[in-house]
């Protein structure tokens, strides 16, 4: 017995002692001394409300030492099941035609658990194991495309799957993304160019295994490499394993887990579903994944009037802000996607002073893109826009377009620069701007070169500007080819991946501002895509020199997106209501459902904000948006004698824009053209491990529950009908008045 | 209400009742005229509105019969086939369950 159900008892029979000892003794009240009768009557009624009075305090007391002082309850329920602290599932994701993602039954899905040791281990699970369904364990490295489509086709001996992810990333490099990433909606269809369709020419992720676009009907999670994994583990080895070649006994330990989806079939069943009238619970299912695009020029823009802008001619500099992976809200994306919009951020904040200085003729707008991911949802958004004359400028005012595409893992500061070789045939625009970035990559340690064949462009948001006008432009890789991310869109791209690593025994903020080598190599790309930049937009070269990316900024950002956000510098650019945003884990890039801007978008914006804009001294409640600038509130840092932060509003022309793919503004659900992807809801996500019994002694313990229940009515009916025999006494009863 | 205590004439009009009122889409009523009135109608001795209450017991009977089978198979293949006829499944349906087609 332990030493809390001792403790409850102890308490317990003090209360009833104490309870029985007033109740006994009643209440002395001293005005009961009188002994005429009606007043002794009146005494006792007063020492009855007096007792009751008093017993009631007593419960109180007593229920306040069983319950309140520490002891709590035992349940039963704790007794049998251990919840897991640390779940991440797989969803479901739909799009026009396919679901993809996992799903699990109603109820959660149970199955005993088996640690898988090698993919011919998965003979026990699928054919010979004697006890399905089974849950299966994998470690990371048994986390691959056989295994996984051979466990989908046992499905009904297969319960669920839990990966456990390592601390460190594998040495192979593995994506769960196609190999041809968002081969659908990108610029090269069967009519602009069947050659290049569907990755003929190159296969951009040749280590793409298309897991994460595969269907499973058991639910799979990931798990850390924890307590809770270990208390799984040691489960596994205490109950299920069997040993010496004899099979394992009930109770035996399983795993439930769920992770109900409530969509399904497609995006425009589960819209029409949550569209329904008339039913009698109306639910929404399914939300179609929507976040913001970031954008800023260099010289304001009117936002309110839309359209074309006349004599405006800008140059569009895009980078991606997004990412994914199997599991749900799992996005480190530092190659995928930090790498491009951090060069491009710095970038920005490198030709602030010289296009405020000198501005060039033509203006330069910075996109930062959401959703690019998932078939393109930001980039098509903005190309909808534009078309429809519903954004700052319009299609024709577009000179050329420059993406920051992954530049991150530049091995010999090598950076590609990809041109799609159907438009380059009839400008030469093209060629202008290629020139000029070889210019301006001169004198530094990085060197730009093409690819050198006719290769098509690599999956990028300039592919959507070019399905509507043959703008010129470029993509900057640091892929010749295929590419060299052999973590893309995984869980494994994370800081690690690119090399990011701090000396030990440094403090949080001296982390912050260690400039590592990567920063460095990216603060290189910066400075070359800052310096195109200017040139494009018709800047004077001699002004070239003076235009360098800052490491130190670099290498911030880098911290504050892939190591931790929570640090002093990303305090200080947000404001106070923010702030709860700030975790201390890295950023997750995933576009999520939400109808508000996500963290991510939100730090790039003040980001952008802080790093192209200025300092305007105006008060709290003046710091609103105007036409031509925005202007955002934030809380500053503290100076150095008080603890009070100094907040100040920020000018700048860096504002968000709504990244819904169009196909939900034109509810066309089945649309070819448009990214149609919608994530689904559901209701509880949990796992717990628990001992399970045999079936046959689960059997046996309803079948002898119903039979004593079949006895017990049967006994009665019996003893009702034959009363008169079995209840008759020899004498008549006694005549009792009521 | 026990039948035992009630006049015959009074029998008659309450079966008759039941039965008229079944035709408006209301089998339940034939089902419990059927029900009720069967010792009435059959296992009885003969007594004179006998006759007429074994007739509507006996029309009840096939209405109810009409009705279940109706019932039936289109409960069968609405269950079996909706999730196949997609939009006009989901907008014949009051719940639609979750998660599954």
């Amino acid at each position: 017995m332990d030493l809390l159900s001792s403790k409850w008892l102890v308490n317990l029979l003090v209360c009833c002692l104490f309870v029985g000892e007033l109740s006994s003794h009643g209440c002395r009240c001293p005005r009961s001394r009188v002994i005429s009768g009606r007043v002794r009557a009146r005494a006792r009624g007063g020492s009855y409300w007096c007792t009751s009075l008093l017993l009631f305090v007593c419960v109180c007391v007593c229920v306040y030492f069983i319950f309140l002082a520490g002891v709590g309850c035992n349940s039963v329920e704790k007794k049998i099941y251990v919840n897991l602290n640390y779940t991440v599932p797989c969803v479901r994701l739909l799009n026009a035609t396919h679901q993809i993602g996992c799903q699990s039954h109603l109820s959660g899905n149970v199955g005993v658990l088996h640690v898988l040791e090698s993919e011919e281990n998965l003979d026990w699970v699928l054919h010979s194991g004697l006890t399905p369904p089974y849950l299966v364990i994998l470690e990371s490295s048994l986390f691959t495309r056989s295994i996984m489509m051979k466990l989908k086709n046992g499905s009904s001996r297969v319960a669920g799957v839990a990966v456990v992810t390592p601390n460190a990333n594998p040495s192979q490099g593995t994506s769960p993304h196609t190999s041809c990433p968002n081969e659908n909606t990108g610029v090269y269809t069967e009519n602009y160019d069947p050659t290049m369709a569907r990755c003929n020419v190159t296969v951009w992720n040749p280590l793409g295994t298309g897991l994460s676009y595969e269907e499973f009907d058991f639910p799979i999670f990931a798990m850390k490499e924890d307590n809770d994994t270990q208390v799984i583990r040691q489960c596994y080895m205490d109950h299920n394993r069997a040993g010496n070649g004899s099979t394992p006994q009930y109770p035996l330990c399983a795993m439930q887990l769920y992770s109900h989806m409530s969509a399904v079939t497609d995006t425009a069943t589960c819209m029409r579903r949550n569209n329904i009238n008339f039913s009698l619970s109306p639910e929404m299912v399914c939300d179609p994944l929507s976040d913001f695009n970031v954008w800023a020029s260099t010289r304001p823009l009117n936002n309110t009037a839309k359209g074309h802008k006349e004599g405006e001619s800008v140059v569009l500099a895009a980078a991606r802000l997004d990412s994914r992976s199997f599991f749900f809200d799992i996005a480190p994306g530092a190659e995928s996607g930090v790498s491009g919009f951090v060069a491009l951020l710095a970038a920005a904040h490198a030709l602030r002073n010289a296009t405020q200085e000198a501005p060039p003729p033509r203006n330069i707008l910075y996109a930062f893109f959401h959703g690019e991911t998932f078939d393109y949802i930001g980039s098509s958004r903005m190309v909808y826009d534009m078309e429809k004359n519903n954004f700052a400028v319009d299609l024709d005012n577009i000179h050329s377009v420059l993406e920051v595409g992954q530049v991150g893992l530049h091995a010999e500061s090598r950076l590609w620069l990809h041109s799609d070789p159907v438009s380059r045939k009839n400008s030469s625009v093209n060629e202008e701007l290629i020139l000029r970035l070889q210019s301006a990559a001169s004198g530094l340690n990085v060197s730009v070169e093409e690819p050198g064949f006719s290769q098509p462009l690599p999956p990028s948001s300039f592919q959507r500007f070019l399905r509507a006008r043959p703008i010129p432009g470029v993509v900057i890789e640091d892929h010749r080819s295929a590419f060299t991310n052999s973590f893309y869109e995984s869980m494994y791209d994370n800081a690690e991946y690119l090399n990011i690593s701090y000396p030990p025994d440094l403090t949080p903020d001296e982390q912050l501002e260690y400039v590592t080598d990567t920063a460095k190599a990216l603060t290189e790309v910066a400075t070359v895509v800052a310096r195109t930049l200017y040139i494009q937009a018709g800047g004077a070269e001699s002004r070239l020199g003076s235009i360098n990316a800052d490491p130190q900024m670099v290498t911030r950002i880098l911290y504050g997106f892939l190591v931790r956000s929570n640090n002093s510098w990303f305090q200080q650019l947000i404001p106070s209501d923010l702030v709860s945003h700030l975790t201390d884990r890295p950023t997750n890039f995933y576009v999520g459902v939400a109808q508000q801007p996500g963290k991510p978008t939100l730090l790039v914006q003040y980001l952008l904000a802080n790093l192209t804009g200025s300092t305007v001294n105006v008060s709290q409640d003046d710091c609103w948006n105007q036409r031509m600038y925005s202007y955002l509130w934030v809380q500053g840092a503290a100076p150095p004698n008080s603890t009070e932060r100094v907040g100040f509003c920020m000018r700048s022309a860096a504002r968000l824009s709504k990244a819904l793919s169009p196909a939900f503004d034109l509810h066309e659900y089945t649309s070819k053209d448009y990214s149609t992807w919608t994530e689904s809801r559901w209701k509880t996500i949990k796992g717990r491990i628990f001992l399970v019994a045999s079936h046959e002694l689960e059997m046996l313990t309803l079948g002898v529950g119903v039979g004593v229940l079949l006895t017990s009515l049967m006994l009665t009916y019996i003893m009702s009908s034959k009363a008169d025999i079995l209840f008759s006494s020899g004498r008549e009863p006694a005549n009792a008045t009521y | 209400m026990n039948l035992e205590r009630v006049p015959n004439e009074e029998k008659l009009t309450l079966c008759r009742k039941y039965y008229l009122g079944g035709y408006a889409f209301l089998p339940f009523l034939w089902l419990v005229n059927v029900v009720w009135f069967f010792k009435e109608a059959f296992m009885k001795p003969v007594y004179t509105e006998q006759l007429q209450i074994k007739k509507y017991v006996k029309r009840s009977a096939l209405g109810l019969l009409l009705w279940v089978t109706v019932l039936t198979t289109w409960i069968t293949i609405f269950q079996r086939f909706r999730a196949e006829w997609g939009e006009v499944g989901d907008y014949l349906s009051f719940t639609i369950p979750l998660g599954i087609p």
